[in-house]
């Protein structure tokens, strides 16, 4: 995947455009990017490093991190064990329906998390047209770390998939007839030849999933309840300290959160090369 | 169930009845239809031990079909496929046994060439000494040792194939199948591969499929070549047989050039425009008045400036050299025979010429001279020349 940047160049000599589109393009991101994820460690270490670090020991703030880690753990698995699925029922079949069954899974993308949270509400809420029937029966699924994990499974629904599909539609069909004609049952050509082609996939589609859903707020701040030391996830909790005028406490997770996506962002960037070829 | 039992029963007789080698894979009366449009019709053919056979057609006729039914790919809509004796039509690829060999080798890219290798033994659960010892011997065979821990991204598309050959030699296949295996190649590796794998297939005696739209490629590894024209078998016979008596205009023209030329049966020779061609033709196949075809080869023509003609070359007619071209190994002449004159046509029927060339002139016909020849009798165009022929082929005519 590594890729060789041909430099334009349209007369001899030295070339202005170039040291000025770069410095431009540099310009513009300090402002939109740069400055404000600065302002987030700066502000967060004005107080020292232990201010900091006894900000982030809060019962209530570790809390809420294991629970957006958890929550995000359960629904990445699920959605790429999923995506895993329907990737190849929709590559490897053609049925009626099927294009219909693509679009609806990538829909989620499309509609905004406080409506997807809202849906759900409706749906499984005490209220709701399903969690109506379960109520009687002492089953209350909103307000609950599986409401979260339900909101983060419908938001981050078309990640994995939407990674693992095209991998699947350009890999050669004739590498799992090969393996069929060797002697090998379908479940043999999946495990030892389909699989270890989709392993680059599957890891950046995990890596997006579980990064999306760790920071997932308008549908988890519906679903959740945002009971802190019960149902309140990362997000959440920065929220309702930054609205109690604890910007300390809201910082420390930030930071965290902050570096965290940063670290997962230079996994996908970096590992490129090592998922995709050997 | 019974009847096919019984029909493979005296098929395996009748196989080995005979002092040929046994029959180790028949096709018999295979069928296909995708949709409405038919693939296939009624092919049938056999391969015996240790023998290959070159199924050779244009793209769409139909070869690759065949290949993928053999091997399980594909179902047809009618017919057998035998392996050794077992009726496997009805099984899945996997249960079939055979070896494909593809286009692209299908190469697992993720594991290493002796990963590859052994795949075979290991989803069959082989013990790991077993499997390490039979990736040893075949990595000797095809002379890859020292890449046995390098990705197939990592070997030259020649070296991709010797392993896509090992991993199916691996788990002794009923008969290996090569989907036109030289067509990714360039000429001069394919003419090398092409002989070290016949090579490799004499050692080893496994009856193999080979398909291909080259012409050269069949004649060369064929110990038979099947001629496979929209869906049906025109004719199957040894490189010689197909080249020099083809059975059909099509496989006269589709392994190289041939010229054509109508004619009528006379007692004991053809007759055609102002020429009499003795022949003994068998007379329970044409009877006197018959209308024929004969067919011969560019380098079955000769030209001479002089009426004078050696034993056993017969004269055509006298012709004018249109065009000469030097394409190598030989030179390439096209003649057109001049208007008959008025003596030799006896108000008959008119007689024509085609020459199967991508521009199928009537009237012309193309001859090749080998180099010495051409060097000591130069001919340019205009020259007046006769045009003998040594030997031909006759077809009925359609």
């Amino acid at each position: 995947m590594s890729s060789i940047v041909p430099t334009m160049r349209h007369v001899r000599g030295f070339d202005i455009v170039r040291p000025l589109s770069v410095g431009l393009l540099m310009f513009m991101m300090l402002p939109l990017v740069f400055l404000p994820l600065a302002s987030i460690f700066i502000f967060g270490t004005s107080n020292g490093l232990d201010k900091f670090w006894a900000a982030l020991m809060q019962p209530e703030a570790v809390f809420a991190l294991k629970l957006s880690m958890a929550t995000s753990f359960w629904a990445t698995a699920f959605n790429v064990i999923f995506g895993l699925f329907a990737a190849y029922v929709l590559s490897r079949y053609n049925f009626w329906g099927r294009n219909a069954l693509i679009v609806t899974i990538s829909l989620p993308t499309a509609i905004p998390t406080a409506v997807a949270g809202f849906a759900l509400l409706l749906l499984w809420g005490p209220y709701g047209t399903l969690g109506r029937l379960l109520t009687p029966h002492g089953i209350q699924l909103m307000f609950t770390a599986g409401a979260i994990i339900l909101a983060n499974i419908f938001v981050t629904f078309p990640l994995a998939f939407g990674v693992i599909k095209p991998v699947f539609d350009t890999m050669s069909r004739s590498l799992e007839e090969a393996s069929a004609t060797i002697g090998a049952t379908r479940w043999q050509t999946f495990w030892h030849v389909t699989l270890p082609s989709l392993r680059g996939a599957i890891v950046s589609g995990a890596l997006l999933t579980f990064a999306r859903a760790v920071g997932e707020f308008g549908s988890t701040i519906l679903v959740s309840g945002n009971l802190a030391g019960r149902t309140q996830t990362a997000p959440l909790y920065i929220f309702a300290k930054f609205n109690e005028g604890q910007i300390e406490a809201a910082n420390a997770i930030a930071i965290v959160l902050a570096l965290f996506s940063f670290l997962i962002f230079s996994v996908l960037f970096f590992a490129r090369d090592w998922l995709d070829v050997d | 169930m019974k009847a096919k039992e019984k029909f493979v029963e005296e098929h395996r007789m009748s196989a080995s009845s005979d002092k040929a080698p046994p029959i180790a894979t028949s096709v018999i009366g295979l069928s296909k239809r995708f949709g409405k449009t038919g693939v296939l019709e009624n092919i049938s053919l056999d391969v015996a031990e240790g023998e290959i056979l070159v199924l050779l057609g244009a793209s769409g006729s139909g070869k690759t079909t065949i290949l993928r039914i053999i091997a399980g790919l594909e179902q047809p809509n009618s017919g057998r496929i035998i392996l050794h004796g077992r009726d496997v039509t009805e099984l899945p690829a996997r249960e079939r046994g055979t070896g494909v060999i593809f286009q692209s080798y299908a190469l697992f890219p993720k594991m290493t060439v002796e990963k590859n290798i052994g795949y075979g033994l290991r989803i069959r659960r082989r013990r790991r000494k077993e499997i390490r010892q039979t990736v040893d011997e075949l990595l000797s065979l095809v002379q890859l040792e020292e890449h046995r821990k390098k990705y197939p991204s990592q070997l030259s598309g020649g070296q991709q194939q010797r392993v896509a050959i090992a991993r199916t030699l691996a788990y002794k296949p009923e008969v290996l199948l090569f989907d036109e295996p030289f067509g990714a190649l360039d000429t001069q590796t394919r003419t090398h591969l092409r002989r070290e794998i016949r090579a490799l297939l004499r050692r080893v005696n496994v009856p193999s499929i080979f398909i291909t739209h080259d012409q050269e490629e069949a004649l060369e590894l064929g110990d038979r070549v099947a001629v496979i024209n929209k869906g049906h078998i025109e004719q199957i016979g040894t490189p010689y047989e197909i080249y020099n008596q083809p059975a059909t205009e099509y496989v006269a023209t589709f392994l190289g050039a041939a010229n054509i030329l109508e004619a009528v049966v006379k007692e004991g020779f053809v007759e055609t425009e102002c020429a009499k061609i003795p022949a003994e033709l068998d007379p329970k196949v044409y009877s006197a008045g018959d209308r024929i075809k004969i067919v011969f080869r560019p380098e079955d023509v000769l030209l001479s400036r002089t009426d004078f003609l050696k034993p056993g070359h017969f004269k055509l007619a006298s012709a004018r050299v249109e065009e000469v071209s030097f394409v190598g190994a030989y030179e390439r002449l096209r003649v057109r025979l001049e208007q008959p004159g008025e003596e030799c046509v006896d108000g008959e029927t008119p007689y024509y010429l085609t020459t199967e060339t991508p521009e199928r002139r009537p009237r012309s016909i193309i001859a090749t001279r080998p180099k010495p020849e051409a060097v000591a009798a130069r001919l340019k165009i205009g020259d007046r020349v006769v045009v003998a022929v040594t030997s031909f082929t006759v077809l009925r005519s359609a």
